[in-house]
Parts: C-alpha cells; structure tokens; sequence
C-alpha cells in the first residue's frame, strides 16, 4: 500500500480518538466543576486531576491571550458571575471544542479527519465515509456555541456517538486488511497517549512534601472524574467493587488489559494492528519495542508498583510511546530526506530519543 | 399576598419577570427560596438572578430536553393512565433546585443521625431484651400487633448491631420555618437514584445555575453504601461478595435497582438466582454456586422466605431466614426492621431517643394522636375537619385522608371507617408544608408544597448524603408529594461554606499541572503546515 495512503489513514484514526478523548474529557472536566461543588475548588487546592488548567495541560494547548477569547466569551454569561481566579469552563470549553483556529480543538480534529477520509473514499468503505461527513457536516450545521453554552453534555454526546458509529463501520464493512490495521493502529497509539497523558496530570509527583509525609490520600472525587473522563467508570465498578482511589483508577487505567480504555489494552490492540500491517513483524523496530513495552508493563502489574513510582512510571511509558511512534514514522511513512530536511528547520524538544 | 404588587427595591425589574409574577405564597406557608416579600433569601440571591436572566422560554426549553434526556436514558416513572393503561412517562424533575444553607443542613444531619441511631437500638431492643417495653415506655401490645413485626428474628442479632442500613426520614418545614419528621422510612427507602441521576441532569441541563455556587457532591453514595455492605459481610476472609435483590423488573423501582447495582458493580439478583445450602446462601453462576455474604434486598420481609413469612411468596427464597439465623448471611436492611417505621410507633420516637440515648430530640415530631385511645379519638373525631388521617401500615401516600380539604359527607364517611377500626389509623396535625418555586407548564415558576428525604447509610458508621430527595408535589395547593401520586421532584443542594472541606495542605496548593509533550499533528498532506 502507498506510503502516503497509509499515513493518512493512521492520521484519521489518531485525529478521530483525539477528538472523541478529547470531547470526553471535556466532559469530566466539566462534570467535575460543575457536580463537585467543591471539585473545582478542591481540584485546584490539591492540584490534582480535571482542573481546567489540567485539561489544557493535556491537549498541549496554550491558554487564550488575556483579554481576547475571554471578553468574546464572558458577553454570553455576567461576566459578575464567572469563578475568580484562573481559567475556567466558560474559557476553556469552547476553546477546546469549537475554536477552529486552535488546532487541538474538537472541531478541528474532526475537519482534519474529514480532509483525510475525502483523498481516502477509494479505501474506507463508502459508509464509513458518509458517516464521517455526515459528522463533519452536523457540526457545522447546528449552534455549536449556543448548545455548547446551554448544555455542552449534548455536543460531546453528539461527538461521542458518531466516532462510535465510526468504529462501528469499520468493524462491520471494512476488510480486513492492511488499510484497516493503520487506521486502527492510529486509533490506538492516540488512545493510550490521551489515557497517558490525563494520567500524568492527575497523579502527584513523588518529591512533593505532602505526599511523601502525610497519610495516603484517597483523592475520591478526583479519581472518579478520571474515570469519567475516559468513560470507565462502569468497567471499573464491575472490575474492582471498591470506591475509586487515584491509585486503584490509575492502575487500572494503566494496567488493566481487560479494559478496552486502558493503556496496556491499547498497546495490545497497536501491536495487534502493526503485526497485521507489517510484511516481516519479526524486524520491525516499533513491532519489538512496543512488545518489551507491552511486557514491562504485564510485569509492573503483577509485582505491586509502590504508589510514589507512578508518576516515574508513567513518564517513562509515554517517552517510549513517543519513539515507537518516531519508529513507526520511520518504518512506515516516511521519506527519509523530506523528514530529515523538515527536522533541521523545525528542531523539536523531544528529538533526543532519537538515536 | 401577590407579590407582584409589592415593589422591590434591591433589583431593577425586567420585562419578562420570570418569579413575581403572581407568585402567591399559600397562607401559613414558608417558602424556601423566597421571603414573604417576593425578595430572594440571601443564600439564593445569585441563583435566584439567574432564574431571572434565563427567563420563561429558556427554562422551557431546557424543560423539553430534560424529558428527552429522561426518556432515552430510560429514567421513567410509570404510571396508570386515566384509562387503566401503564405507561412509562419521563421522571418529573423540576429544574429550580431547592437550597439548603450549611448551618441549616447541620442541624438536620444531627437530627436525623439521633434519630436513626435510637431507631436502630428500637429493633434491636425489640427482638432481644424489650427494655424498653419493661420500661413501660411503649406499650408491647402494640408492637406486637404491628404487621411488620417479625416473630422469626426473636433473639438474631444483627452483625454489627445494624440493622437499619438504609434509612430516610420525611422531613417537612412547617410555616414557622421549623423542621419536623414527618415519617420514618427503615425498611427499603427509595429515591436515592433520583437524588443522583436528578443532580447529574441538573448539570447538564442547567450548568449556568451552579455557577458561583458551591454545592456539596452527592455522587459518592454508591461508595458510601457498598462500603456499609461490605462491612457488616460475616466474611473473615477475603473481599465479600454482595447482591442487590429486586423483586424483578415489574417492580416500580426496578430503575433503582438496577441504576445501585451498576454503580456499585454488584450483581442484580432475582430469587431465583439465589439458593440456601446447609445453611449458607449462594448464588448461581457459571462457575457453579458462589457464596453470597452480604444481600441488599428490595423487597419486603413478607416475601423473602416462604418457610418463614408468606408461603405463597414466590419471590422468596426458601431457607434465607435459616441462612441469616445461623449468621452466614447479612441482610440489609435487617429482616424485622418494618417494627420501627410504623405509623404508630412513630409517635413513640422522640421517647426512643431519650430512652436509649439519654438526650432531647432534635428534630420534632408532627403531634401525632394514637386513635386506640378512646379518649384522644374522641378528640380527633370532633376536630376531624382539622387533621390529617393516616393508615398505619401503608406508604408511598396511600389512603391519606386531608380534613381541611374534605367535604362534609367525606368527614362523616372517613369517621366511620375511624371507628370502625381505630387501631387502623393515627391522625397527625396538618402541617403547612413549605413551598418552592417551581415551574408551571407556560415557564413560569409558582409555589408548591415540597418535602425532603435525606438517605442514612450505617454501615461501621452512619453517614449521611448532603440533601436528598426534595419531592414537590406538582398540583397547585397539594400537599401530597409521592411520585405515584403526581409529585415530581427537585435536586437538593446543600451548599458549602467550607467548614467541612479538609484544610489547604502545604506544599500542594500550588502545584501547576507537569509539563507535557507537545500534541503531534501529522499526516502526509498537512505535514509541513501543522507540525509545530
């Protein structure tokens, strides 16, 4: 298959999850602000977890300019009204899921994966490509801003929904062939990054004074619109039958294969999708890597990780996320000299896991 | 009084005013969310403008979603239709909250906490030592006779001494602003879905309205209650496996049922899943039978165990009651329990409190009269039209007699029936239930008389859910809030004044969420122009 056709599929899947994470974790956020009553406060006194800054940690973006998305926003509501202090939903949710200019942006992510699927109508199937435009074009149908302001749980609803359908189609009408396994292999690297990097935000670092001296804290709230956040919270009841703690959610966000959200189930589906796609497995960088990865993690499970390594843990997994995904660049999609060239102009903080 | 004709000073008016117009509050009646005056209390002031600003259209609106939402997520109540049919129709929740301030929630929390803690030392009382009935404090003939005494039970105790698991007083604020206890429910209270599910719709539907606001959370219940079973399990070793039994999906509150086993990730059993062996209930699997230690049954003693109570029930399993003797089996709540929330002992209360507990009640009962005694149905029968009548073995609002709002032949028809059988009945003063503003079918908001039901749970200890169930009753001038009765209901907030939040810790506050990668946006196509 054409270098460029498989990119592009592996780029609409990871567009897609991103949206559909995305659009989730809004939601979380935005449940644990609003139900939490004191979850907004409590969030960022701990600094744990969905706190709005949170939430932009996560997606990479960059918080609006004082001043420019905020007094377009504030007209809708009293500006009397608004939490003091830092940024809040009335900012940040529609920057991250309307806002067109901001590339992270839900809206964004699903024009891009529109693009993408319009050069593929050859090699999706024709269903799942009406699907996909017909959620292209939803979204630009209705109100996007006057529903996200009265009821945003609707419009992330919508998103939710029509990534499922997606799927859905895939399953039911796409051959099972190389095509297929880039588009999910994109779908899954992207998953177990979003799942990483919620995670990152939400646990302690270990040095901290608080935790290392006082009594373990349990961070209830915290951990509960972590699981929402991701849409787990009814796999982990069923699971574990225990009230969610930072560390059980974390483990199982982590750990747990037979959870579909997590990222060990998703690196499980990624190895699945490449050894598909791959004509040798048996030589392909990513394939091994991703397998020592999927195997540390199998062992961490198994020997109980102390609670103030997580975040080390968790650091590590995503910088060997990172090269599998420079690897499968490389493997896969790349023209070694557009690549080369492109690097020299853009130098990127993360280049030094390249050997 | 209409309070559109009194002028307001502390805001400008607007056009489309969405509360005073016409908003009447009944005579002798409080009202939550406002002052006589029509001027919002000062703990709903920001709320209040809110309401204001939306207006009737936008309210409406989300009043339409919401029944879309309900339906689709299958949050139904179902009812007869006037022509006999049952249909499902979407749970009414009105979409103004009711507001209780912090302070006010404390005392109702110590109150109820008292309360349920001496009903509880009542059943175990009952069926071991009977003190207080030697004590001469309520009179064992009357316990007896109650049909949700529990004959089977004598002299079982409870693990843990527990036996009211799950609890919920009706609580109403009279028209001094007063709070009283209404009725005890200990056997299988309902509601707390709603509770859950109605402050989830809430912030979907409404978002605007909690902000500036800080409500306490309610979501933590399902923990708060698996906790509890868990801990009175009469299991040693290992995690213990616990059940919710319903009835089956015919049963009302099926939804309930299903929506705590969920959340708790229990399994939802019906009777036949269930099987006592030598003593030891089970449940089957596909791995075989799998022991059973704690069950959180929905469904009455009368039908639990055909050897024991009803030998008709075919709900029941047979042997559960050998089972819960022999301690192998927890049963919440305890079997037996009904005892402490029937009608008539419910007058005794206030002295179970200062029996067993040596303090003063804090929160009143409504003047109950007991027509066993000639002399007080005497009374009651010559100030009938004054006062309410109540069966005493009945719930969810049944057979409720209003003395003021009954003519002259329903007065001299309900005196028969009294009677007849006086040990039937117990008659209450009428209390004037407080009002809330709540929306009508044009949008606007009108006063109607509100109860609330917070949720105990007792497990190691007994923790109560910030607010409750606030049931309205949706006819104008009705008093009678039970869902099968045409109530809906209202999300209760309690709010924070921070008091019982855990103190800032050091070194935390200021933590800035880490530094992460940056997103990767890619593709062949849009490479060079998206990659940062």
């Amino acid at each position: 298959m054409l270098a460029r056709i498989a990119q592009e599929l592996f780029w609409l899947g990871r567009d897609l999850t991103r949206a559909e994470q995305t659009a989730r974790m809004l939601d979380g956020a935005f449940h644990a602000d609003v139900a939490g009553g004191e979850g907004s406060a409590g969030a960022r006194r701990s600094g744990i977890a969905l706190s709005w800054n949170g939430v932009l940690a996560v997606i990479g973006a960059k918080p609006p300019a004082p001043g420019e998305e905020v007094a377009e926003v504030a007209v809708a509501g009293s500006a009397s009204l608004a939490p003091a202090g830092p940024l809040g939903r009335r900012e940040i949710a529609p920057l991250l899921t309307l806002d067109t200019e901001s590339p992270a942006s839900v809206v964004s992510c699903v024009y891009r994966a529109r693009e993408r699927a319009r050069t593929l109508r050859d090699v999706i199937s024709a269903e799942m490509w009406e699907a996909l435009n017909a959620f292209y074009l939803s979204l630009s149908r209705y109100d996007l801003e006057a529903a996200l302001a009265t009821g945003p749980y609707s419009v992330y609803q919508e998103v939710k929904e029509r990534c499922a359908l997606f799927w859905g189609l895939l399953e039911k009408t796409m051959l099972r062939d190389e095509a297929r396994s880039f588009l999910n292999a994109g779908g899954r690297i992207e998953e177990a990054d979003m799942v990483l990097r919620m995670l990152r935000v939400a646990v302690p670092v270990a040095e901290e004074p608080a935790a290392v001296g006082s009594p373990p804290q349990t961070h209830e709230s915290e951990a509960l619109s972590l699981l929402h956040a991701v849409g787990g919270f009814q796999a982990f009841r069923r699971h574990l039958r225990r009230a969610p703690t930072l560390e059980s959610v974390s483990s199982f966000l982590l750990y747990e294969s037979q959870y579909p959200g997590s990222v060990l189930a998703a690196f499980e589906y990624l190895r699945e999708a490449l050894e598909t796609a791959d004509p040798a497995p048996r030589s392909a960088p990513p394939v091994l890597r991703l397998g020592r990865l999927i195997a540390d993690l199998e062992l961490q499970q198994r020997t109980a990780v102390r609670p103030e390594r997580l975040f080390q843990i968790l650091v590590s997994v995503q910088d060997e996320l990172e090269v599998i995904d420079r690897e499968i660049d490389e493997r896969y999609f790349t023209v070694a000299a557009t690549v080369a060239a492109f690097r020299l102009e853009h130098p990127r903080p993360n280049d030094r896991h390249s050997r | 009084m209409v309070i559109g004709q009194i002028p307001t000073l502390s805001w400008p008016r607007m056009p489309t005013d969405l509360l005073t117009d016409g908003y009447l509050i009944p005579e002798g009646c409080c009202d939550e969310l406002l002052e006589h005056g029509g001027e919002p209390r000062a703990h709903v002031a920001a709320l209040v403008e809110t309401l204001r600003r939306m207006g009737p259209t936008a309210l409406q609106e989300a009043g339409r979603r919401r029944d879309a939402i309900f339906m689709q997520q299958g949050i139904t109540f179902e009812v007869a239709g006037t022509d006999g049919a049952r249909r499902d129709r979407p749970f009414p929740l009105d979409l103004v909250p009711r507001v209780l301030t912090a302070a006010e929630w404390r005392v109702i929390k110590r109150g109820l906490a008292q309360r349920i803690r001496a009903l509880n030392a009542f059943v175990d009382d009952v069926y071991h030592g009977r003190e207080i009935v030697r004590a001469g404090v309520v009179p064992w003939s009357l316990i007896v006779s109650r049909p949700s005494f529990a004959r089977p039970v004598h002299g079982i105790r409870a693990p843990g001494g527990v036996y009211a698991h799950v609890s919920g007083c009706d609580l109403v604020r009279g028209g001094d602003g007063g709070w009283r206890v209404l009725e005890d429910n200990v056997r299988t209270p309902s509601g707390i879905s709603y509770v859950l599910e109605n402050r989830l719709a809430m912030t979907r539907l409404m978002p605007e309205l909690f902000a500036g606001q800080r409500v306490r959370a309610v979501e933590h219940y399902p923990s708060l209650l698996l906790e509890a079973l868990q801990a009175v399990a009469p299991a040693p070793e290992g995690e213990p496996t616990v059940v919710l039994w319903t009835p089956g999906p015919l049963n009302g509150a099926y939804f309930e049922h299903a929506f705590l086993a969920r959340e708790m990730g229990i399994e939802l059993v019906e009777a036949s899943d269930l099987v006592v062996r030598d003593s030891v209930c089970y449940m089957r699997t596909t791995a075989g039978l799998r022991r059973v230690h704690t069950i959180y049954r929905r469904l009455d003693d009368d039908f639990i165990d055909p050897l024991e109570f009803r030998a008709d029930s075919v709900l029941g399993v047979p042997g559960l009651v050998r089972a819960y003797r022999a301690g192998a089996v927890a049963i919440a709540n305890a079997i037996g329990t009904g005892v402490a929330d029937d009608k008539a002992i419910y007058h005794y209360v206030p002295e179970m409190i200062r029996f067993y507990l040596s303090e003063e009640p804090i929160l009143e009962n409504v003047p109950t009269y007991l027509l066993s005694d000639e002399r007080a149905r005497g009374r009651v029968l010559d100030r009938l039209h004054e006062l309410v009548i109540k069966p005493t073995s009945e719930s969810g609002g049944k057979g409720v007699f209003i003395g003021p709002q009954a003519s002259a032949a329903e007065l001299a028809a309900e005196a028969r029936v009294i009677q007849a059988h006086p040990d039937r009945f117990i008659a209450q003063e009428l209390v004037h239930l407080s009002t809330a503003p709540t929306e009508t079918s044009d949008g606007r908001l009108a006063p109607r008389h509100v109860d609330l039901r917070p949720f105990a749970v007792f497990g190691e200890e007994l923790r109560i859910v910030p607010g409750g169930l606030t049931r309205v009753a949706l006819k104008e001038g009705s008093m009678i809030v039970n869902s099968s009765q045409g109530g809906g209901s209202k999300d209760t907030w309690v709010l924070d004044d921070g008091e019982l939040t855990e103190p800032l810790q050091a070194g935390v506050a200021a933590r800035e969420p880490p530094k992460l990668p940056d997103v990767r946006f890619g593709g062949w196509h849009g490479q060079a122009q998206q990659q940062q």
